[in-house]
């Protein structure tokens, strides 16, 4: 994905000292959260809790499960995400990127839904690796948890 | 925790010499007879012939030393502590997940314990295509048997679970003949958490025979350590230059933290990609251009099934039956053959495994108790169109496997997809969605094959895994094509044997264990009568 640092400086007209990592320290940045969350809520739309308080502390608790899956990546694959995260919280790379139009904190899930639709259907090999890095993150932080096998009629390890 | 004993802890406490990590600082400077570099199938069984001759042997291992007591079968802890990037290594354009064994044991720690002999058709391709006379069936069976008689590998006699008796009873619908996979496996309990490390140390693994057998004889393993470059000189290496690194592989910034290791003899089993990749950070001579190439994945396509019973397909032990049909359906080097298993499913690899988003990935997810999921083992390196990928190095030094996936390599995959939904029809499916972005669940086999047919069987749109990395530095009798001479040594460095899966010319054509296991253990007797004169064997 050195084809991200090259959208990166198209997208940003060089300017790059406008794109803040996505990865800090290699913990999700605020923007990254945003994104990370939206993005979730959009894939895991009847898979999360239907009740509003606990499909939030589920979304809650996803952030730091996708934390430790992120701290375990080598160091070539975080700064990748780094830089994909970074570039998704701008308005250019949302718009172009992930073809959103409204801030990930205001958008609707149908819009964030349709985002990842038009992501999965690119010609561009860039949009589909994007949507895919997003989705197996999404999936395998979230279901890394205890709490969510029941949804998945799994009823964990045998004891031995 | 389990309440079992661990063999790993009571050896450390008899006093194994383990360094690293938590284990105790590496000098800076270690002399012995062989530095091994890796821990996996060809370091185990290279450690354990050399150390069994009296030679000091070092093994140097990039991972950790995990044992039964950390096995928890959880796979939020198994990924990132016992694979290559957390079980999320990829090809250079992303369109294939790998999964190899980055611990103590390599991927034999988290393999499915499937066990085959190389094919006698592919032996018979190396011997045509690569000038190697030697590799037979008659020539390499006592080998084999030495390995399988040390690793306990035998039939298994349970009944398959449902995930794979389903391909069995599909297949037999179809005149498709289906056979039990041996497995090595001593009291095994049938948990099917194979993949994330055996809890009951029944899988016999690197981890607790062969790599115990060498340190008990007294040799040295170093864990967390990466071996960083070669130091060349004269045709031969001259040491190995080795670094600490953090769990997810990133160096551990210390100026104490680099030990040189100087032998007599290397014998490099780092596995496929890696081994390639240390050899062109070492700028090894390679007057043909063949270090790198050539290398093979058994790119894997899969199918998933919705039946009405229970499958339940993490439970038992995984990849217990296997049909070889399609591979003998037209020529090892015509249209691509495949052989189909059924791998396990858990919760965090099925999500993933599991496309789409929203409604409709939580109704397949809701499914997961009665989803059977077959796998196609595409049998790369026959065919000009399938001459697999190239290992090239990043700007960090680190390893990535650039792997075009060919419209040939794609036929095969969709030729795949079409032989796994109609079994899985046959075997009573509701429903069969094949793994593809494009792809939805199908009511018929009518429906279905229409649907595949159809679909563009594009990389990245089309799943593709691979859970068997082989070659890039392969084996022939002549200089011009390979890496390795037929007797596992390098053909420029005189004190460098490569005894690992990335010696292979072609990919095996079956899952490669016993081939490792095997063809590495005629190399290291070879290569300890060389340098002891000792006449030894494994078994």
């Amino acid at each position: 994905m050195g084809a991200v640092s090259a959208t990166v400086l198209i997208l940003a007209g060089g300017a790059t000292a406008l794109l803040q990592p996505g990865l800090q320290q290699g913990r999700l940045s605020p923007g990254a959260q945003d994104v990370f969350t939206s993005v979730a809520r959009a894939i895991l739309d009847g898979t999360l809790p239907q009740e509003p308080a606990a499909s939030q502390a589920a979304l809650t608790g996803l952030v730091p499960r996708i934390d430790a899956l992120v701290q375990a990546l080598p160091p070539h694959a975080q700064a990748e995400l780094s830089q994909l995260l970074g570039l998704l919280g701008t308005g250019v790379g949302r718009r172009t990127l992930a073809g959103l139009a409204p801030d990930w904190r205001s958008a609707s899930i149908a819009e964030v839904q349709q985002a990842l639709q038009s992501m999965r259907t690119s010609h561009l090999a860039l949009r589909l690796q994007s949507y895919q890095a997003l989705h197996d993150i999404v999936g395998a932080a979230y279901f890394s948890d205890v709490s969510t096998w029941p949804t998945l009629g799994y009823p964990g390890p045998l004891t031995i | 925790m389990s309440s079992l004993q661990d063999p790993i802890r009571d050896g450390l406490k008899r006093g194994w010499k383990v360094l690293g990590g938590a284990h105790g600082a590496r000098p800076e400077r270690i002399v012995c007879d062989v530095a091994i570099i890796g821990s996996g199938a060809g370091a185990g069984i290279s450690a354990e012939l050399l150390a069994r001759a009296g030679l000091q042997v070092v093994i140097i291992e990039e991972g950790p030393l995990k044992s039964s007591s950390d096995f928890n079968q959880k796979e939020a802890e198994a990924y990132p502590a016992l694979y290559q990037e957390s079980a999320g290594r990829k090809t250079a354009d992303k369109a294939i997940t790998i999964l190899q064994g980055r611990c103590v044991g390599g991927s034999t720690t988290v393999n499915w314990t499937s066990s085959f002999r190389t094919p006698a058709d592919t032996l018979r391709y190396w011997q045509q295509k690569f000038s190697l006379s030697d590799y037979t069936n008659d020539a390499l069976a006592p080998y084999f048997q030495q390995a399988e008689t040390r690793l306990s590998m035998g039939p298994w006699l349970v009944a398959p679970n449902e995930n794979n008796d389903l391909l069995r009873r599909g297949a037999a619908r179809l005149g498709i003949p289906a056979a039990a996979i041996a497995r090595n496996v001593k009291g095994c309990w049938n948990l099917g958490s194979c993949g994330m490390g055996c809890p009951t140390n029944a899988k016999q693994s690197m981890l607790v025979t062969t790599i115990p057998t060498a340190l008990d004889l007294g040799a040295t393993l170093l864990v967390e350590t990466r071996a960083e470059q070669f130091e060349l000189a004269n045709g031969r290496v001259q040491s190995v230059r080795c670094i600490a690194v953090k769990p997810n592989g990133a160096p551990v910034e210390s100026s104490s933290s680099t030990t040189t290791i100087i032998a007599k003899h290397f014998v490099l089993a780092a596995g496929a990609i890696n081994s390639a990749a240390l050899l062109l950070r070492s700028q090894a001579p390679d007057p043909h251009g063949r270090l790198g190439r050539r290398t093979f994945l058994h790119p894997v396509v899969m199918s998933a099934a919705i039946m009405a019973q229970q499958v339940q397909a993490w439970a038992g032990a995984p990849q217990t039956i296997y049909t070889d049909h399609f591979l003998g359906t037209q020529p090892i080097d015509g249209p691509m053959g495949f052989k189909l298993e059924a791998p396990p499913l858990h919760p965090v690899i099925f999500a993933s495994t599991v496309f789409g988003y929203g409604q409709q990935q939580a109704a397949m997810l809701a499914q997961f108790p009665h989803t059977h999921v077959l796998l196609a083992l595409l049998r790369d390196g026959f065919h000009e169109e399938a001459a697999g990928g190239q290992v090239k190095l990043r700007g960090d030094g680190s390893a990535v496997l650039d792997y075009p996936l060919t419209d040939f390599v794609m036929a095969g995959a969709r030729r795949a997809l079409l032989a796994m939904m109609e079994i899985q029809f046959a075997a009573g499916a509701r429903q069969v969605l094949p793994m593809h972005e494009s792809a939805r669940p199908y009511d018929s086999w009518a429906e279905g094959q229409q649907a595949v047919q159809a679909l563009a069987m594009q990389p990245l749109l089309t799943k593709v895994v691979s859970a068997h990395v082989m070659g890039g530095c392969g084996l022939a009798g002549t200089q011009a094509q390979g890496v390795t001479r037929p007797d596992g040594v390098h053909w420029q460095l005189d004190n460098l044997s490569i005894h690992d899966g990335s010696i292979f010319p072609t990919s095996i054509g079956a899952n490669p264990q016993l081939s490792i296991y095997g063809i590495v253990n005629r190399l290291t007797q070879g290569l300890v009568k060389r340098l002891t004169g000792q006449d030894l064997t494994l078994a």
